[in-house]
């Protein structure tokens, strides 16, 4: 390996061991809460809902719930550990070292990213244990998870570097990013929402990320999926390069 | 060769507070160099923009030849620090933050193990290498950082007060260590309040004020600077506290029984 990858190598496992070293609430507590989501409305509401779209409600849900999984762990874990080591300070060893902005970013993003892989990959697990999930368009649902997780991973690393107490990540998550996540469509379709709520629906970029990843799964989506993998890649490109600039500045990062 | 080069540098917080104002600075390789003045001097604004921490609005830094903002990899990599605050992290064990540390710096893995292990048994670390370092006191913290700064085996060392709290004999351990590396061969940048630590170990001291340098040698010349007897008085006359000096001290004579 060469120094660079070892310090590449390094920065991720630093923030991979984090979250490890805590998974009861890094990894336990986000799958029982999805395992919760399944059981409510896929087994209760269920019961009653049959089938949306020519699908099993519970069916209809869960690619949903896989997306949300991998979007909440990255945003939170990277948000987190970015908040806590600048709080800390142990972050000043790593920006001390001959480490380049995009190697501190690449680090900081792919430990949420890994974080929130493993929770989608879990829940995945757990889902093909309970129903008989199907995997329609596998081209489209791992560029689309992929994306997503990066993408949130980016959101996650900006609102920590952006923080200065756990105030302000928390208000991020809880006021902005879940409203966001539930509006867009994770336990219904928007086709049966009256208007104006369904056309409202549709400035709600997680709308988009929902359909690429229930159409992977089980071949339904209301947007155009080329147009919404190309929105979301040409998103997740702007707010890397966005962090990208933060970091060669040293916004909030170095004094 | 020069370890450290630092010309007119600046800096400017957003705040508006201009915490260095042109500061220019030689230290030449192998030197054990001290950084005297009072709180909010400029002395730690001085170690963030040599170290990246802190970037300066002008002048330059150049680390054995590598200016520290245009060539940041090679400068950081000759520079170890240990800073005022214990930044541990809560997260890694003794051994880990160690390790990590290393490996921030390209270090092979191998090359981590025993580096790891010689610095554990140096600082009396080695029984607690598996102890998460938030469960650490605050004299073992201070090793920790400072088996930290010199893990990826620097060539300039910066000590940011790094005997600020702690007990005598972790003092003594420090600084004969410190010692010991400079007479190795690492150029060492102190900075302290404990005036006869600096007198002790520096080869040359600068005196820093208001984020200027003011004046700079060995100890007798800066005694004979501001023509006082001693380090502790020139350090007082800088400060503007002459009427502290221990010469002003009245003896009590003795009393016959």
């Amino acid at each position: 390996m060469t120094t660079a990858q070892i310090r590449l190598a390094t920065l991720w496992r630093r923030e991979v061991n984090r979250f490890l070293k805590i998974k009861k609430q890094t990894i336990g507590a986000p799958l029982l809460e999805t395992f919760l989501y399944i059981s409510v409305f896929g087994a209760a509401l269920g019961s009653r809902i049959d089938q949306l779209h020519g699908i099993d409600y519970v069916v209809f849900v869960i690619p949903g719930l896989i997306m949300m999984a991998w979007a909440t762990n990255a945003f939170s874990n990277n948000s987190s550990s970015i908040l806590q080591q600048k709080f800390q300070g142990a972050i000043q060893d790593q920006l001390s070292s001959p480490a380049s902005p995009l190697e501190l970013l690449l680090a900081f993003s792919l430990g949420g990213f890994a974080r929130g892989m493993i929770v989608a990959l879990l829940t995945f697990a757990a889902s093909s244990l309970l129903v008989d999930l199907p995997v329609d368009h596998v081209l489209v649902l791992i560029p689309s998870l992929f994306l997503v997780g990066f993408f949130f991973s980016q959101l996650g690393v900006l609102i920590g570097v952006r923080a200065e107490q756990f105030d302000d990540v928390a208000f991020a998550q809880t006021f902005v990013l879940t409203p966001l996540i539930f509006l867009g469509g994770v336990f219904y379709s928007a086709s049966l929402l009256p208007q104006p709520y369904e056309t409202l629906t549709h400035f709600n970029p997680i709308f988009y990320m929902i359909n690429l990843v229930r159409y992977g799964f089980v071949g339904y989506t209301e947007v155009s999926i080329a147009l919404s993998l190309l929105a979301l890649t040409a998103a997740t490109a702007a707010l890397f390069l966005f962090n990208l600039r933060l970091f060669s500045r040293g916004y909030r990062l170095r004094a | 060769m020069k370890a450290l080069h630092i010309t007119d540098l600046q800096k400017r917080y957003p705040t508006g507070v201009e915490a260095l104002r042109g500061v220019s600075l030689d230290i030449e390789e192998g030197e054990f160099f001290g950084l005297l003045g009072p709180n909010g001097a400029g002395k730690s604004t001085l170690i963030h923009c040599t170290t990246g921490l802190a970037q300066p609005t002008g002048g330059s830094i150049e680390i054995f030849g590598h200016d520290a903002t245009e060539h940041y990899a090679e400068a950081r990599l000759a520079v170890g620090l240990a800073p005022q605050e214990p930044n541990v992290d809560w997260f890694l064990t003794v051994a880990e933050t160690l390790d990590y540390h290393a490996g921030y710096f390209g270090m092979p893995k191998r090359e981590r193990r025993e580096r790891a292990k010689e610095l554990l048994e140096t600082f009396s670390l080695t029984e607690k290498r598996d102890e998460r370092t938030r469960t650490l006191s605050g004299g073992m913290k201070r090793r920790l950082i400072l088996a930290r700064a010199v893990m990826h085996r620097p060539r300039l060392l910066i000590l940011d007060e790094p005997t600020a709290g702690v007990d005598v004999e972790l003092r003594l351990e420090l600084w004969h260590y410190v010692q010991k590396i400079n007479q190795e061969g690492t150029t060492i940048l102190l900075t302290t309040h404990y005036l006869e630590e600096a007198e002790q170990l520096c080869d040359r001291i600068a005196f820093i004020a208001e984020g200027q340098i003011v004046a700079e040698g060995t100890s007798p010349e800066l005694a004979e600077r501001f023509d006082v007897p001693n380090l502790e008085d020139a350090y007082l006359a800088l400060v503007g506290r002459k009427e502290l000096s221990r010469s002003h001290i009245e003896v009590t004579p003795e009393v016959e029984a």
